[in-house]
């Protein structure tokens, strides 16, 4: 009973994760503007990740939840500083971003 | 959890790749092309995650932190390289 229960909510957790990665990347293709696309790139590097992994909790053994937490971590502390990295250098060479985006 | 899930997680996920390959391909700036690299990484980590699952091995979650760390000093080097014109 448990065991089912358990597989429920870890089923659930890997597909509401793909389905935001799904969602995000279709905003990213979308979207013009890469700082619109880097709200849509957010959705996948950010929650998609966190639910993916978090299904281990549910599903795996000791040894996968062990390593699938450590990833957690460090994608929660790493994933806002890269979008962030990503956005100062959009802000701060805007006339470069502009100009490649005439050429191409 | 049942195989036959995870299995189509797996192919999911490895359709959400050939997406990111599409955005990779569609990118006009050099920060788009760092974006999309950042987000590939991103569904590589979850295509590693769901692996580990379906093989009941924890060392492929390992090989996803190598590359998470890798991703992220990567990212950040590369955008500091668009500002400024040298990584660091």
């Amino acid at each position: 009973m448990a065991g089912a229960l358990l597989d429920a909510v870890a089923i659930g957790l890997l597909g509401l994760g793909l389905l935001l990665a799904t969602i995000g990347l279709y905003g990213l293709l979308r979207m013009p503007d890469i700082f619109a696309a880097l709200h849509a790139a957010g959705l996948v590097t950010g929650p998609a990740l966190i639910l993916v992994l978090l299904a281990s909790v549910a599903g795996g053994s000791a040894e996968i939840i062990t390593s699938a937490v450590l990833v957690l971590l460090f994608v929660v502390i790493t994933s806002p500083l890269s979008g962030h990295a990503i956005a100062q250098a959009a802000r701060r060479a805007p006339v470069e971003a502009e100009a490649e985006e005439r050429a191409g | 959890m049942p195989d036959i899930v995870l299995e189509i997680a797996f192919g999911w996920a490895a359709l959400l790749l050939v997406g990111g390959g599409v955005l990779l391909l569609r990118a006009q700036s050099t920060l788009q092309r760092i974006l999309a690299l950042d987000v590939l990484v991103a569904i590589v980590i979850a295509l590693l995650t769901i692996l580990s699952y379906l093989r009941d091995r924890s060392y492929y979650i390992d090989a996803a932190l190598a590359l998470a760390l890798l991703s992220f000093t990567a990212t950040l080097v590369a955008a500091n390289h668009v500002v400024r014109g040298r990584p660091f």
